[in-house]
């Protein structure tokens, strides 16, 4: 049954009328209309739905809305501000800079079809919050070996996303 | 309105630019549709929005300097949309940047085609520009006094003899229009179709005349790395995805499909309106759907629904471990296509002191986007039918759309979004949800969101079958081949038909099984060559959903029938001793071949010796180091691909360590795009060469998850180098199949160079590995 909860969300908060068990993916995608977290596998084995949960990666498709209550749920619509913070930009600057993830997926122009790459740069700024020089290898274990599943991506992008985790690194030290 | 001429007819180059009229603000040229006499119209068809007259114009020039380009093509991911603004700013002499493109949709779209058809979309759009560019230049000498041949063009503005005017000045204040000839005929149902898939007209429109075309040398945009204009959206969440779309009233679907492949129902489920108060059963025939305004709701009442309803029992499907047996027991009959002279072949190998013969077997594999299938429709009790998808043939699914529901073409309209990528399966206008999604808007009377599930993706949609190849080679004294013939055979390959419509009984497309040659083997040094291609039903074509649906994939018929000639090229010439690299040299005279292997094997470090390495063996727990090198030719285009591995015998586990990939593509448009491609393709090579494998038992397929149809990850991902060759004097090839096809036989020779075994079966899982090197 429908109950009323309270999400927060890329900084605000919502209050969303849904049965607590639902998975968090439709409630970000249908209620609130945050549509970069996408419905790959449905099961949790590819990564294209992923979304932080106070900063750690989550596959929405299966995290039940329940369980993002009193959480911070950031999607890739509110990168940019989560940088903005970081960095301590004024609101002007804040307006016109994105996070230096999606700057550097857009830099080495890593989507083809895209369907993954939301999932793919909440990755990126999951591993880059924990490691600020990844190695080749640090990303490959990454994005394969972090559960609950490898980061899935058919049009094979994966040296493009090789490329731009690590010119995300650079733009972030600096 | 009164239609004045401005340009004379007799202008060489152009049909006339006619103005239809003043305007008191802004102002436009509309570069649009010439259709030829005889054009092939039906009476019914011509008043309606279908009249190619009336068709959306292919280039839009502002007052404020505005361009809008329209194709029916579509982006694929792999550029099209970066080439398209690309090529249509170096013949209109502007920026790539001042061109926004519209794509896909059928009623904003002047043309259609295949979208991975990418040199002939820009054939297209080349052509006019500079059809438009040769109007502008005319324009701009009637306004400044001064003649064409004065005058020239950058960033969109006219100049010569000291003055200048831009292109929005050309066009303010007037509605000008001018038209561009054409030729083809819009897609439609065919049964008679020569290509199989049942389907004329997918060619899209082709733009004819010769407009004058800027020399390469003077290309500016043409050999830079445009970014791909969606990019920015899609990496900010802005993009709206055909699965974004939400309509008034629209329900969200999950489809319950039958137990087995060739299940009928029995009963359906009931649905438990205490549990699921929202949700309603949608059946017809064999389709039968849950819808909900809610999408959990479908979900959850989905399942419980697909619980509890009926289907009768199927086993006539061979498991897929007797598939060759199975393709090896069909009554075969003539090929269906033979290149080569029979006879002459056949004496050859008959009268060789020498032979080498073998047999290459390649899986079912499929397409398998991280998207499942998605549509939305909305059909009107009228019979207006708009879809949204994303597939990549607007046009053929418009056609396939308005057959099975009997409406007429006109009425239905296909918007076209970007979504998960298609790798072949959409090509012929079919394969998708958009059947099941108009089939429950007629059923419902309201909008509906059809979403498949992976499981449903990975067991219905349509499959890449599997391929048996039989070679057999003649060599003369020094090892080199004299003759060769492939005969290659393999079930349908164009069955694009929408599984909604198959299952719910309604009219479908009706595509023939066949086959096709798809090498272009440049060896011509082999003096005898002869290739067939056999081609047999479905397997599973008798059941009730048509079986495993074959269908093309990525570099189709080429990659399999590919796999097994340079196979036997490495095979030979290990049996002549010599390296591989320099047998392949030995056997064609095609320069652009020569300079792209030699420019592969530098960048690789190829180092000249024969296969397997002196050190190769069959046995050990160590890894054993090996290199193999592959080539194809495909779409004007020269690629070669060198792959590094090691593998250890007693596991069967293979490492690929490097991959080198070189391509001539002709003139090169976007070098960053290429090379992105090229890379991505090595990855889905390197998939098929090493995981992929469809599965099935005698009812249905079971790798329908990512733990059973596995595909790359980024871990298995090489070092991936690659090399490019640009010629201004070759026209322009194709960048983005190939490369994903060169990969399997490279890797498979490099096997061989590693342990003396040569691989001819796909995929190379551990368990096949330990298998083949203890046979």
């Amino acid at each position: 049954m429908p109950s009323e909860l309270t999400l927060s969300v890329n900084g605000a908060k919502h209050v969303v009328s849904a049965a607590p068990d639902t998975p968090l993916l439709f409630v970000l995608r249908n209620e609130l209309k945050l549509t970069g977290p996408r419905l790959g596998c449905g099961i949790a084995q590819c990564g294209a739905c992923a979304v932080l949960l106070d900063g750690e990666e989550v596959r929405s498709c299966v995290a039940p809305l329940s369980y993002a209550v009193g959480k911070q749920v950031t999607t890739i619509e509110g990168l940019p501000a989560v940088w903005a913070e970081q960095k301590g930009l004024s609101t002007a600057d804040a307006a016109k800079t994105l996070h230096p993830v999606q700057q550097a997926w857009i830099d080495e122009q890593v989507p083809q079809c895209g369907y993954c790459q939301s999932g793919m740069m909440i990755a990126a700024v999951q591993l880059l919050a924990k490691n600020k020089n990844p190695t080749v290898a640090d990303i490959k274990d990454a994005f394969t070996n972090t559960p609950p599943s490898p980061h899935l991506c058919r049009c094979g992008t994966y040296a493009a996303i090789i490329d731009a985790v690590q010119r995300a690194a650079q733009a972030m030290k600096a | 309105m009164t239609s004045q001429t401005v340009l004379s007819p007799q202008t060489p180059l152009t049909n006339a630019i006619t103005r239809r009229g003043f305007v008191k603000m802004g102002g436009a040229l509309f570069v649009s549709l010439s259709v030829p006499a005889g054009f092939s119209l039906r009476a019914s068809e011509a008043q309606t929005s279908l009249d190619p007259g009336n068709l959306a114009s292919w280039l839009e020039i502002r007052a404020d300097n505005f361009i809008l380009a329209r194709t029916g093509r579509t982006e694929t991911g792999t550029g099209m949309s970066s080439y398209y603004a690309q090529a249509i700013a170096e013949e209109l002499y502007v920026r790539p940047e001042m061109i926004s493109l519209v794509l896909g949709d059928t009623d904003r779209t002047p043309d259609g085609g295949y979208s991975a058809g990418f040199l002939w979309g820009m054939y297209n759009v080349r052509k006019v520009a500079a059809y438009t560019y040769q109007a502008l230049l005319q324009l701009a000498a009637t306004q400044l006094g001064i003649p064409v041949s004065s005058l020239s063009a950058a960033d969109g503005i006219v100049s010569g003899v000291g003055k200048s005017i831009s292109y929005g000045q050309l066009v303010q204040g007037q509605h000008l229009d001018l038209k561009i000839p054409i030729t083809g005929k819009r897609a439609t149902i065919d049964p008679s179709a020569p290509d199989g898939n049942g389907m004329a007209g997918l060619d899209g429109f082709a733009v004819t005349g010769d407009p004058p075309m800027k020399p390469v040398a003077q290309y500016k945009v043409i050999g830079t790395s445009y970014p791909i204009p969606g990019i920015p959206d899609k990496v900010t969440g802005k993009t709206q995805w055909t699965c974004d779309v939400t309509l008034p009233g629209m329900l969200h679907a999950r489809m319950v499909r039958p137990a087995t492949l060739g299940s009928t129902l029995i009963s359906v489920g009931t649905l438990d309106k205490k549990q699921f108060p929202t949700a309603q059963v949608v059946t017809k025939a064999n389709l039968v759907a849950v819808v909900s305004p809610s999408e959990w709701e479908a979900i959850g009442a989905a399942r419980a629904v697909a619980a509890a309803t009926k289907w009768t029992e199927w086993a006539d499907l061979p498991a897929s471990g007797d598939v060759t047996k199975t393709i090896r027991a069909f009554p075969w009959d003539a090929p269906a296509q033979t290149k080569g002279n029979v006879a002459e072949v056949t004496a050859a190998l008959g009268s060789a002191s020498k032979t080498i013969s073998a047999t290459y077997e390649l899986p079912y594999v499929r397409h398998a986007p991280i998207g499942p299938f998605l549509a939305v429709a909305d059909v009107r009790s009228d019979g207006r039918v708009k879809v949204w998808t994303h597939s990549a043939q607007s046009q053929g699914l418009r056609a396939q759309i308005a057959n099975t529901l009997g409406v007429p073409a006109d009425k239905v309209v296909v918007r076209w979004l970007d979504h998960s990528g298609q790798y072949g399966r959409t090509t012929f206008g079919g394969d998708g949800a958009e059947a099941d999604a108009v089939i429950l808007s007629q059923l419902t009377g309201k909008p509906v969101r059809v979403q498949w599930t992976l499981q449903e993706d990975l067991a219905w949609s349509s499959v890449s079958p599997a391929y048996v190849l039989d070679l057999k080679a003649a060599c003369d004294a020094k090892g080199r081949l004299t003759a060769f013939h492939s005969a290659s055979y393999t079930p349908h390959q164009s069955d694009a038909r929408l599984l909604g419509a198959v299952l719910a009984g309604m009219p479908c497309v009706q595509p023939r099984p066949g086959s096709w040659i798809a090498t272009e083997w440049p060896y011509d040094k082999i003096p005898n060559r002869l290739e067939q291609a056999y081609g047999m039903p479905s397997l599973g074509a008798a059941s009730v959903s048509g079986g495993l649906r074959g269908n093309i994939m990525r570099t189709p018929g080429q990659r399999q029938q590919n796999f097994a000639l340079e196979g036997l090229m490495n095979e030979a010439a290990a049996a002549a001793g010599a390296d591989p690299i320099q047998f392949r040299l030995d056997h064609t005279t095609d320069h652009r071949l020569i300079d792209v292997l030699n420019a592969t094997a530098k960048a690789a470090g190829w180092e000249s010796r024969p296969s397997p390495h002196a050190r190769a063996s069959k046995t050990g727990n160590g890894p054993l180091t090996g290199r193999g090198v592959c080539i194809m030719v495909r779409s004007n285009a020269y690629w070669a691909g060198i792959a590094e591995i090691s593998v250890v015998p007693a596991t069967g586990k293979i490492q690929v360590t490097k991959f080198t990939i070189g391509a001539d593509c002709g003139k090169i448009i976007n070098p960053r795009q290429l090379g992105l491609c090229m890379k991505s393709g090595v990855v889905m090579g390197l998939s098929e060469a090493l995981k992929e494998e469809v599965t099935f038992d005698k009812s249905k397929v079971t790798s329908t998850n990512w733990s059973s149809y596995k595909i790359l990850t980024m871990e298995e991902t090489p070092d991936i180098k690659i090399v490019q060759i640009s010629r201004d004097d070759k026209g322009f090839g194709g960048g983005s199949e190939a490369a994903n096809a060169v990969v399997p036989p490279a890797v498979a020779a490099a096997i061989f160079d590693a342990t003396g075994v040569h691989v001819r079966r796909l995929p190379l899982t551990p368990a096949r590995v330990t298998a083949l090197l203890n046979a």
